[in-house]
């Protein structure tokens, strides 16, 4: 039986991250994972091939929308999905095959099957054709991660009825696509089909798009869905979903309560996600998963057993891939006595629509329930010189600071490249700058980051230099 | 001065390079250790610094091919910053710390009114000191002292304050003109790089009374806000690292003085955190003490804390570590005096007068050393890594007690010396010990040590041998003994002496005929006239 300091269940970012660490610290580590490629949800199925399919797609739409003002003309621009969902593939192939690279670099060990606990110090590995095997471990990280909710009254059939997982695979465009829920997977997997020819129809049950952001982010993003044509439906909710062999039928009651139905070729189902630990058998290691089927952890993450540890969506919390790799890394540096820190309130969240969508630390609403004073800027992409460049004009970037002190609170930015610039949000908020601070740093002319300084000078002193 | 610039040696095999670019003109003004030229060899770039601050004198040209130990250019020492040419590449911008006449003058007919009989203006600019480099190995310094408060106005070159290293103490002189603001406090060890202190520059000399102009301070104040030192909600907030760092050590980080912007902790801070920190909860804990004392004893018991100067602590750690790593064990003798004390007896009057100095027992001592080391090298020399380092000189250190404490200055080439040569150097290099004034280099590279604990009234001692060398000579008081001469008991002045050396490269029999030696020629000093 091998035996291990530390064995990681699940290879998603969280796990493969704290492997790593965890190697990298010294220990002998193990990685379980159920699938033949490693990688978890995000690059199998989540956040690489939706980033693959919305940059095609977005090429696509740009050479439809935009490419004529830019001087080009193009003549039979057509959709070759087959190529595109290939494309996409191979993109997962790449990175998935990064990672068996990287467990090999680090000397981990990779077993692949499902992960049961015997004992709290003994895994059971079993394969896909049954066989098992058993591991001695002394300390284990659960990583295992989290699954598209299903609705009672719309189980996925998987061909009209689909999950996420599913919409990345199609093989023709659908006609028109229903998205139940209008957070951040329900719109980058619509953008994909509305930019490459589908109608695409959102129900969202509550009254704002991306609901947990900022609401400014909410609104804008609303018009930017609107104004790529998909139909967004607020304030709606979806009571029944049938498939109807060839077609699919979606039954919704708006405010009133008045019914409609619609018909569609595909309803993807994106209402959130659940931790998963199916098979993991945590009652024999003494732990118990909470009512909403979270493994329950400290401040450190270790479970109710000693020895064992759970990252990433499998725990409370967003559920981000950098987040879980945050925590991946505080917990095997935890394990060997360090006491690294994880600021929550700074882990990103970002939609990769486009504009994109980023924001970082208190929304207003936040703050307006905590009852603190702040302050807010706002600077328009339309005035961005950047930003005319490129047709990119759409979005603005806005900056929340305390009222008294000038500490940036927060920022939130909807915009082109707004996912890559919110790392200096970040940056800015660890280190607690004011909005003048931020006002008083070289930006490089012309760039996007333009918007995030004149957003602070507005939040500073309300002088923007181009407004 | 002049300060010639070499090629330094880069590497076994290299013989010679070619200067592939000057990044600074003939007649620059450069600082210490700013990267002045860029050279070529066959296997690598490399940068080379400059040595010293002055104004740059290029000799080889660019893609002359030279060779090393070669002299590519000077750096004129002397040279004041203000007649560089144009270095505005210069990140500090001193150039416009320096008062500009002209400029001083367009100034005063501009006469702001806001200016309100002040002669200075605020550049605006800020200009940041730092820790100079002072030596080679010199990794920290302690402020002794701040010669100017906070808030002082200060000209370019005046002596702003005094810093001491483990090794010296030197001077610390202002690089631009304008307000003083002390960053770090009298007492504080810094490292090498570490920022000392802020200048706001200023131009046009000193202000009158009056404070600045009203008009400026408005002007600036928006932004002192963030700049200044003062305390914002962000002082001692730790950076990610920072706050991990401490955490781990243990300590609250509002214990922690951040150097960062507005006082935020940075990881440099962190890291340096734990040597303060050692106080606090000593500190705490005797309270505990006190408090738990169940009858208090009578009479005053004051006890008072102070921080270990950089060369106590040196000491202290080159003591341990010479303890540690060497094989150290001690011989005694004892040398009957009463000759030496004759001849001084004797020629007293007239050495005085002819060399100026005193006839004293170091010249004795210096010279019997220096013949018997000549005899046994292996107490003249020292191990380096796993080879044995023999000198066929003799750099002489002598102990000696200086206010800051225990120096050991080194006589050169004490083997050539005469005995008036001796006594001078002993006299020269112990007033500048007293003084604080040793120069590294005068107190590094000695070969064997001589301490005289007899000057305190020690009769015998085990001296710790003076790293990396391998043997010391202890001298002690001189005592009138009893001792047996010819069969007879005789009063004679007899002095012990000792010899720690390290086991592992001297011998009993090399170490032990050596102190014998020293005995015999002191005993009968003609054998130093004679060399037998």
């Amino acid at each position: 039986m091998s035996k291990y300091d530390v064995t990681v269940i699940g290879s998603g970012p969280g796990g493969y991250v704290a492997a790593i660490r965890c190697a990298q610290l010294g220990m002998k580590t193990a990685i379980i994972e159920k699938y033949d490629t490693l990688g978890g949800t995000c690059l199998n199925v989540g956040c690489i091939p939706s980033k693959a399919l919305l940059d095609s797609s977005e090429h696509f739409h740009n050479a439809e929308t935009t490419f004529k003002e830019h001087g080009i003309n193009l003549s039979n621009l057509k959709v070759d999905i087959k190529q595109m969902i290939g494309r996409k593939a191979e993109v997962v192939k790449q990175n998935v095959e990064g990672i068996a690279f990287l467990m090999k670099k680090n000397k981990i060990d990779v077993h692949t099957g499902v992960g049961s606990f015997i004992d709290k110090n003994t895994i059971k590995v079993t394969d896909s054709k049954g066989k098992a095997t058993e591991i001695s471990t002394d300390k284990v990280i659960i990583a295992t991660g989290s699954k598209p909710v299903e609705l009672p009254f719309a189980k996925f059939d998987k061909k009209r009825i689909i999950s996420s997982t599913e919409a990345l695979e199609l093989k023709e465009v659908p006609k028109h696509m229903i998205v139940i829920g209008g957070g951040v997977i329900g719109l980058e997997l619509g953008s994909v089909y509305k930019r490459i020819g589908s109608d695409v129809t959102v129900i969202e049950f509550l009254d704002s798009l991306i609901a947990t952001m900022d609401g400014t982010m909410g609104k804008e993003m609303k018009k930017s869905m609107k104004k790529l044509g998909m139909d967004v439906k607020l304030k709606h909710k979806v009571t029944k979903v049938e498939n109807k062999g060839k077609e699919v039928e979606v039954t919704f009651e708006n405010e009133k309560g008045e019914s409609q139905t619609i018909k569609g070729d595909y309803c993807l189902v994106s209402v959130g996600r659940k931790p998963y630990t199916a098979g993991l058998d945590l009652e024999k290691a003494g732990i118990k998963a909470d009512e909403r089927g979270r493994i329950p952890v400290d401040n450190h993450l270790k479970t109710e057993s000693d020895n064992i540890y759970a990252i990433g969506d499998v725990v409370r919390g967003a559920m981000l891939a950098h987040k879980a790799e945050e925590e991946g890394v505080f917990v095997a540096e935890t394990m060997v006595g360090q006491k690294p820190h994880i600021n929550y309130k700074l882990i990103p969240n970002v939609v990769y629509t486009w504009p994109e969508v980023a924001g970082a630390g208190f929304t207003e609403e936040e703050l307006k329930e905590e009852g603190r004073a702040y302050k807010t800027g706002s600077f328009p992409y339309k005035a961005l010189g950047r930003a005319r460049a490129s047709m990119d004009t759409d979005g603005l970037v806005k900056v929340i600071a305390d009222k008294a002190t000038d500490e940036i609170l927060g920022i939130h930015i909807i915009g082109a490249r707004a996912a890559d610039m919110i790392a200096s949000a970040v940056t800015a908020m660890e280190f607690r700058a004011s909005a003048e601070d931020v006002s008083r740093m070289s930006h490089a002319h012309p760039t996007y980051m333009e918007a995030v300084k004149e957003a602070c000078l507005t939040a500073t002193e309300n002088r923007p230099i181009h407004m | 001065m002049s300060l010639q610039i070499k090629v330094p040696e880069v590497g076994e095999s290299i013989t010679e390079v070619t200067i592939a670019s000057w990044l600074k003109k003939d007649g620059d003004y450069v600082e210490q250790d700013e990267i002045i030229a860029e050279l070529e060899s066959d296997k690598a770039t490399f940068e080379l610094p400059a040595e010293a601050a002055g104004v740059l004198k290029i000799i080889a040209n660019e893609e002359d091919t030279v060779e090393v130990g070669a002299v590519i250019c000077e750096i004129d020492t002397e040279a004041k910053e203000g007649s560089k040419s144009s270095a505005s590449s210069d990140k500090k911008e001193q150039v416009k710390a320096e008062p500009k006449k002209e400029e001083k003058k367009a100034e005063k007919e501009e006469s702001k009114p806001s200016s309100s009989g002040s002669g200075s203006k605020k550049t605006g600019e800020v200009h940041e000191m730092v820790v100079p480099t002072v030596g080679e190995s010199i990794t920290e310094v302690t402020i002794s002292s701040w010669l100017k408060s906070d808030g002082d106005y200060v000209e370019l070159d005046e002596i702003i304050a005094e810093v001491e290293s483990d090794k010296a103490t030197f001077e610390l002189p202002a690089e631009a003109n304008g307000i003083l603001k002390i960053i770090a406090q009298e007492g504080d060890t810094l490292e090498i790089g570490a920022t000392i202190c802020k200048i706001e520059v200023t131009e046009g000399g000193a202000p009158s009374a009056k404070k600045e102009g009203s008009a400026d301070q408005s002007e600036s104040k928006s932004s002192e806000v963030t700049t200044s030192g003062e305390e914002t909600y962000a002082t001692g907030h730790a950076s990610p690292a920072a706050a991990k760092i401490l955490k781990e050590k243990g300590i609250d980080p509002s214990n922690i003085k951040g150097t960062g912007r507005d006082g935020r902790i940075t990881k440099e801070d962190a890291e340096n955190a734990e040597k303060q920190q050692a106080k606090a909860p000593e500190a705490a804990k005797q309270e505990e003490k006190k408090q738990e004392t169940p009858s208090a004893p009578k009479g005053e018991r004051n006890q008072h804390r102070e921080k270990m100067s950089s060369l106590r602590k040196t000491v202290a750690r080159r003591l341990v570590s010479v303890k540690n790593e060497t094989a150290m064990l001690t011989t005694f003798n004892e040398v009957d005096m009463q000759p030496i004390m004759e001849i001084r007896k004797k020629y007293k009057e007239q050495f005085k007068e002819k060399y100026e100095v005193g006839l004293g027992f170091m010249s004795f001592f210096t010279k019997a050393c220096t013949l018997a080391l000549k005899e046994f090298p292996a107490v003249n020399a020292q191990i380096d890594g796993n080879e044995m380092v023999f000198s066929d000189y003799v750099d002489m250190s002598i102990a000696v007690s200086s206010p800051k404490g225990l120096v050991v200055p080194v006589i050169r080439n004490a083997e050539k010396l005469s005995f008036n040569e001796v006594e001078a150097e002993v006299i020269r290099l112990a007033k500048k010990a007293r003084d604080g004034k040793l120069s590294i280099d005068e107190m590094t590279g000695g070969t064997f040590t001589i301490t005289n604990g007899g000057i305190f009234g020690s009769m015998l001692s085990t001296p710790i041998i003076n790293a990396p060398q391998s043997a010391i000579l202890g001298m002690h008081n001189i005592v009138e003994r009893p001792v047996a001469v010819n069969g007879e008991v005789k009063i004679r002045p007899i002095m012990y002496v000792a010899l720690s050396y390290d086991h592992r490269i001297i011998d009993g029999k090399e170490s032990v005929s050596f102190l014998v030696r020293v005995k015999e020629l002191l005993e009968d000093p003609t054998r130093l006239l004679l060399g037998i």
